[in-house]
Parts: structure tokens; sequence; C-alpha cells
């Protein structure tokens, strides 16, 4: 009996531990997903010799249960590891919905001024309640999804004559929107820095914005006295992608800069991205953890002492 | 008893396999991406201001079909659309339809002189932080996306609209 109970409670707990911590790369290796098969197929033998061992209908119906339970969690735990999609971030401009294979759709808020309260995203699938993802981590079902913070660019550009312009980009995840997601990554004096463009169509110019944390603008901005603000450097071409003169320019605290004939402000804001992390299913996990302790229950380990001996 | 066990738990234990399976055997199919894909949504209210500086807002429209033509002056194609727009808004006056044009992300002067060159008498809205573009999924302009009494979208359009398929487009929304 020891055996078979001991593999079975590994099973449940290296399930568990998926879903407790889950994202880990292990959960989808090949040794993983073996030792995981081998020890449901542990289950299922030893299980057998413990059914064939016993007399009685009440323990013979406490082992199926617990084998049950195991093998089905064992299963949920393998179909996640080799059958489910990769793992994924999911990054959305404000106001945009990104359709997610085998997810649903994300509908990422607008930001700023329209906004009130934590910003929250909202998953729309068939067949589902909507799921609201904010703060805490959410389970879907097969995959938990977590709200992760990063920084993005809000741009406003004016003409000189302070006539706010259309922001478009053509390259990004939303046409219309003046929110850098900032995704792409490029290596300036050394330091790491995530950049984006936009194009300006009224005033045929295409702008690449590059962002610097807090520590890297003390270093571009020679004051590190004064750290504690991000900065964004604009670069500004023509519509052929030609280096304008005086094109190049910095811009810290949000203050409005003038480069290649307009007036650029950069608001660097925090908005989530979403992960979407695939996980055993979270019913099937539920049913077979009652199953086993039902079945622990029917085998009198979690009774009181005295009445374990009517038991068996 | 032996049978009363184990077919019990072979049917279990395969109905378990099914529904741990599906999620991973059944994808969805992606939609297609852009303003079609809303058809069937709400669209959502942004307190707005128009050419002259008055506060609006889809709010007021409700019980009315209602055109939104997404547009910029440094369009192109949205200056050959908006005289068959000022056409169908004056066909329709009067009839439960609103035509309105949505400026995305230029200033009311810039707006203000664009629609006055053309003629243009519809309501002017001036979306400057661009929301209506993003909520409605626009891959360019012009978009257009059609309302019907309770602001729920019913058709959308990427790209210009002949006067033709804008009544086209009214008739089938009118018709439902």
């Amino acid at each position: 009996m020891n055996w078979f109970l001991a593999t079975a409670l590994v099973v449940v707990a290296a399930v568990i531990v998926e879903i407790w911590l889950p994202g880990r790369p292990a959960y989808h290796a090949g040794w993983y997903n073996v030792a995981l098969t081998a020890l449901a197929i542990v289950v299922v033998v030893t299980g057998r010799k413990q059914w064939k061992a016993v007399r009685s209908s009440r323990s013979r119906l406490a082992i199926v249960a617990v084998a049950l339970g195991a093998v089905a969690m064992g299963l949920a735990g393998v179909a996640t590891g080799l059958f489910a999609p990769d793992d994924r971030d999911v990054v959305g401009a404000p106001g945009e919905r990104v359709r997610v294979e085998d997810v649903g759709t994300l509908s990422f808020p607008l930001a700023g001024e329209d906004r009130a309260g934590p910003i929250v995203v909202r998953l729309d699938r068939p067949l589902h309640a909507p799921l609201e993802v904010g703060a805490p981590a959410r389970n879907a079902g097969n995959f938990i999804l977590r709200a992760v913070p990063r920084d993005v660019v809000d741009v406003e550009v004016r003409d000189l004559l302070g006539s706010r312009l259309t922001v478009t980009q053509p390259n990004g995840r939303a046409f219309l929107s003046p929110v850098l997601l900032m995704q792409a990554r490029q290596t300036i004096a050394g330091m790491d820095v995530p950049f984006d463009s936009f194009n300006v169509p009224a005033a045929r110019r295409v702008v690449k914005a590059i962002l610097f944390t807090p520590a890297q603008a003390a270093v571009v901005l020679h004051d590190p006295a004064a750290p504690g603000q991000s900065a964004v450097l604009f670069a500004v071409d023509d519509e052929n992608d030609r280096p304008l003169p005086h094109g190049i320019v910095l811009s810290a605290r949000g203050e409005a800069v003038r480069a290649g004939g307009l007036w650029l402000r950069a608001d660097v804001t925090s908005y989530p991205s979403i992960e979407v992390i695939w996980t055993p299913n979270i019913a099937v996990v539920a049913a077979g953890s009652l199953l086993v302790l039902g079945g622990l229950v029917g085998l009198g380990l979690l009774m009181p002492r005295h009445n374990r001996a009517n038991v068996a | 008893m032996h049978r009363f066990i184990i077919w019990p738990a072979v049917a279990l234990a395969l109905a378990v396999a099914v529904y741990v399976a599906e999620p991973y055997l059944v994808t969805q199919r992606a939609a297609a991406g852009g303003p079609s894909g809303l058809a069937g949504q709400r669209a959502p209210i942004f307190d707005l201001r128009d050419d002259g500086g008055r506060a609006v807002s889809l709010e007021r429209y409700r019980g009315s079909l209602v055109v939104m033509n997404l547009w910029a002056s440094w369009c192109p194609p949205c200056r050959a659309e908006m005289p068959d727009l000022q056409r169908l808004a004056e066909a329709e006056a009067g009839r439960g339809i609103a035509v309105v044009g949505v400026n995305e992300g230029e200033s009311p002067q810039r707006a203000r002189a664009f629609a006055g060159s053309l003629g243009i008498r519809f309501p002017i809205w001036i979306d400057g932080g661009q929301q209506y573009g993003r909520a409605f999924d626009a891959v360019g302009l012009p978009t257009t996306v059609i309302l019907d009494r309770q602001g729920v979208v019913i058709r959308a359009f990427d790209g210009p609209l002949t006067l033709d398929q804008m009544r086209a487009a009214v008739a089938a929304v009118r018709a439902r």
C-alpha cells in the first residue's frame, strides 16, 4: 500500500506545484513528462495489486478513487507539458483587442485620463463569462493570466504653429495609436534600450523614439545628480527615412521638444502586458484531488486512528 | 463487484482524457483583424469636442442609425470620400440616420479648415487621443462604422466607400 499511495501523492503534488509555481521550463521538458507518465503507470500497476490484495468493497473503491484521481491529474500534467502551446507574453496597445489563438480575445483598456482605477485587461472567449485580469493572476482553466507592468511611451506631436497632428504606426500593433509599445531593442553606447517608431503623415515625418531608464537617462543627460526620470530620444527623418538637420533631440520629464519641424512630447507610463502560462486544467486537478482525498478517507488514512480498524 | 468498479472507472478515465485533450485539439480560428471584426459589439462612448469646441458624445444619437467616418486631413482617400458622405447626410436627413465625421488626432482648426474647404456640414468631432481609431481597430483611414439605434456596430469598412456603397450599406442596416 505504501508504494501505491506514495506514488499517487507524488503525482498529485507534482501537478499542484505546476499550478502553484507556473511557467517553469521543466514542465515542458521531456524528462519531466516521461517521469510523470511513469509515475502514473506505477500508480495503476501498484493500485491493481492493492485492489487484488484487499477484500473489502469499500477499500477497493477507495483504491480506484485514489488511482483514478492521480492518473487524471498526471494526464492533465502531461497533456499540458507536451501538447499545450508555448507560454507567451501578449502585448497590446491601449484600446486594442488582441485575438490570441487557443486563448480568446484580450481587450486592453484605454490609458490616461479616460481610465479610472487600476488597469484591468478583459478576456472574452466563447462559452465563458468574461474574465478580468488585474493585479492578481487569474486561472482561466487551462492557463493562468498574469499582468506584467512594462514601460510604454505616449507621444503627442504638434506642428510649429501648435496644431496637433495625427500619429500613426503603420508597423505597430494599432495603426492609429499614439502609444508606443517599445518592443524592439538596440544597443546604444553599451546600453540595451527599447525603441519604437511612428509616422506623422501630415508633416511627412518618420520618428524613432528610444527610451532610456532613469539610470541610463542620468548617464545620457550627464546629470547623475538628478536621476529618477526616464528620457526619450527622438530622431526625426523625412518620409524617405533621410535624417533631418537638427532632427535628434532628447526629451525628459515629459517636456515638449522641437526637432525636424515638429514639437514632440513623450510621457513614459506603465501599461501591462499579459502573460499566458499554460497549466494543468484546474477542473481536472480539482476533481482529481477530490477523488484522491475521498480515496484516502475511504482507506481510513485521514480518519482518527480508532476508526481505521473498521475500514479494512 | 469487479465489473461494477472497472467499467465506470474506464468510462470516467476516457471522459477525463477527452476533457483534458480537448483544448489542445480544438483550436480557435483567429478572426480577421481590422474593423470588420467589430460587428455585434457595442461602440464605446467617449466624451469628445466638435470642431467648434462643443461637448459631443454618441449618447445623444441613441435611437438613430449612425454612420461614423474616421478621417484625417492628410489622408487623400478621406478627401475623396467626404463629398459623398455629405450627399449621404443630406439625402438621409430627417430619416433617422446621422452622419458623423471623426477627425483622428488633429487640431480643431485643421479639421474645421479641411471640412470648410469641402463644404462639409455634417458634425465633425475631434478625437485628439485617437481613441475611436484604436477602439474600432482601424488599420487605415478612412474607416467607416455603422451603428444601430442601440449603438451596436452593425457593419464596418476599411478604406473609402462610394456613394452607392454607402447607400447600400445603410439600406441593408435599415432593413434589419
